[in-house]
């Protein structure tokens, strides 16, 4: 493991005042303690970064190369191309990022990947299995392997945290109603979000960014094999979006598992991905390291990377 | 121009096509695991209880301008004692179901279609799916089940409180004794004749048509909303083309249903 830098860690706001006790359902005030946890996050990013690819080569190693998701010649069209013979793979415990200009149908790849669209040609593999034949009740059945978190977190509205939470417990599993509490806790601390504090609260009292990791808690409860990650970061601001991207890292770091990330956010990208696939023209024009992107030659990539 | 005229012929036939598969879905689902029972009790309060005030407020002041617009007419000829007649053949049969159907439509067809467009254009529908639920089992299945089973209630109701309107009329301005209009009332139930003995006809016209009218308002606020593109105006308008379809369909289909009852119930 990566030597970790010394400091506060952000489960720390728990430790750091273990008798303090807080009624259900009180706002969380941006205060010292969240400060804290911002700096302590941003700190640890800094000192992950270098060592991070590496990390998750090794994860991808221990999965022994075994592909968990792969799109092999994919092509889609509505009233127009969307994607062109779009092909790559990801081993288990790597993270893909999609990136590329808006509307080339970077999130139209989750969405064939979770078998809400069926391509016209090409074939769609999740853990080894063709799902573009699968019928609707098959579907929901490997729509349970991967969890995917939404652009705008897409939580229930009528449903409050814990329930959010709780819904894909309730549905597939046959856990008891403590055993779920204790599921959802757990996630939530996972997320770094007070359990106390939240579990009462509708999405409507949350920050963009708690949202944004209560849909993290949600589209992991089952804990899925697979995350998927529709520009997890937009709309943030920078202290919030390099929260989510360490979250990102962690969810892969600590339960190995494999992702894949559709975002225009390059800096956060270099962080977390082991392969970027850059979509151009509804083609995928560069699939490899972040390190082979960055030092390309292609004068599209140069132009794509402009400053970073 | 021919194009453009196909095209939107296709795109008509298709949406017709999509409904009906929805409709056999969302029908079919009421009977195969799993059932959302927490959820068709709640559409059941939102639908039906929700609804009991305007419903009660439309039915009680339909029945008092169809006492006193009776009273006017029958009074040429002073045959102002059949005003209960009069009253309960056109709220048991017509008026009822076809005015608490558009109140329903207005209020519950409109809220069913922003709410599912909204959960549309937000993701949630997505959101639902990705966590291997059908969305037409959980959100379309509870909400037809609960409006079959409430808009007969809400007419019954609406019938009964319509009556009762006529009822003040009849005694407070015309001057005919209350047990004389309940006389006729029951009368006229009567003179419509029985089916299996004991149901009158106008019975199985009143609870027939509310029972259709329930399906076909929240069948359509379902289709339209799920099918909301376009943002909070695409919400506007799934809204919008609800209550005007759904009306619409209300007022066509209560004739044919009317045409067929008529025929196969002489009375």
């Amino acid at each position: 493991m990566t030597d970790k830098p010394e400091g506060r860690r952000p489960d720390d706001r728990r430790q750091a005042n273990p008798d303090e006790h807080v009624p259900p359902g009180t706002p969380i005030r941006r205060g010292e303690d969240e400060m804290r946890v911002r700096a302590a996050i941003r700190d640890e990013l800094e000192a992950d970064a270098p060592t991070h690819t590496q990390e998750v080569r090794a994860v991808a190693k221990r999965e022994a190369a075994r592909k968990v998701i792969a799109l092999q010649n994919v092509f889609l069209t509505f009233d127009q191309p969307i994607l062109k013979d779009v092909t790559f793979d990801a081993l288990g415990g790597e993270t893909i990022v999609v990136a590329g200009e808006s509307g080339t149908g970077k999130s139209t790849i989750l969405k064939l990947l979770l078998r809400l669209l069926v391509p016209d040609k090409g074939q769609v593999f999740i853990d080894g299995e063709e799902i573009t034949q699968l019928n609707f009740a098959d579907a929901l059945k490997v729509r349970q392997k991967m969890g995917m978190v939404f652009q705008g977190a897409a939580l229930f509205d009528s449903m409050n945290v814990y329930e959010n939470i709780a819904y894909p417990l309730r549905e597939h599993t046959d856990l008891s109603e403590d055993e779920i509490m204790a599921r959802v806790r757990e996630k939530l601390e996972f997320v770094d979000l007070d359990p106390d504090r939240v579990l009462e609260q509708l999405p409507s009292d949350l920050s963009g960014g708690m949202r944004k990791r209560v849909g993290i808690a949600r589209g992991m409860a089952n804990n899925p094999q697979i995350m998927l990650y529709d520009e997890p970061t937009s709309g943030l601001d920078p202290l919030t979006t390099a929260t989510i991207t360490h979250l990102i890292i962690k969810l892969q770091r600590e339960l190995g598992v494999t992702s894949v990330v559709v975002t225009h956010d390059i800096r956060s990208a270099f962080r977390m991905a082991t392969k970027i696939a850059v979509l151009n023209e509804r083609k995928i024009s560069f699939f490899g390291t972040p390190e082979e992107m960055a030092s390309s030659a292609d004068k599209y990539l140069r132009d794509f990377l402009g400053g970073f | 121009m021919l194009e453009g005229f196909n095209k939107a012929a296709k795109r008509r036939i298709y949406g017709l096509q999509e409904f009906f598969v929805l409709s056999g879905k969302a029908i079919g689902f009421a009977f195969s695991r799993p059932f959302y029972r927490s959820d068709l009790i709640q559409q059941m309060d939102a639908i039906g209880v929700q609804s009991i005030p305007i419903v009660l407020l439309t039915g009680f002041f339909t029945g008092m301008v169809l006492a006193l617009q009776a009273s006017v007419q029958l009074k040429t000829f002073g045959a102002t004692m059949y005003i209960g007649r009069l009253v309960a053949a056109s709220m048991i049969r017509e008026l009822g179901p076809v005015l608490a159907g558009l109140m329903v439509a207005g209020r519950v067809g409109s809220g069913i279609a922003a709410q599912l467009g909204s959960m549309r254009v937000t993701e949630q529908i997505d959101a639902l799916n990705t966590l291997g639920t059908d969305p037409i089992r959980k959100l379309v299945t509870p909400r037809v089940l609960a409006a079959l089973i409430m808009m007969p209630v809400l007419t019954v109701i609406n019938d009964f409180v319509g009556i009762l309107g006529g009822s003040v009329i009849s005694s407070a301005y015309v001057g005919i004794p209350t047990s004389l209009y309940w006389r006729t009332v029951f009368e006229q139930i009567a003179s419509g004749g029985f089916i299996f003995k004991y149901l009158p006809n106008d019975f199985v016209h009143g609870l027939l048509k509310p029972f259709v009218f329930g399906g076909i308002i929240a069948l359509v606020g379902c289709n339209f909303g799920l099918k909301t593109t376009g943002g909070t105006e695409g919400v506007g308008v799934a809204t919008t083309r609800t209550v005007v379809t759904a009306s619409i369909l209300i007022l066509v289909v209560d004739y044919f249903i009317t045409q067929v009852l008529l025929a196969f119930l002489p009375t």
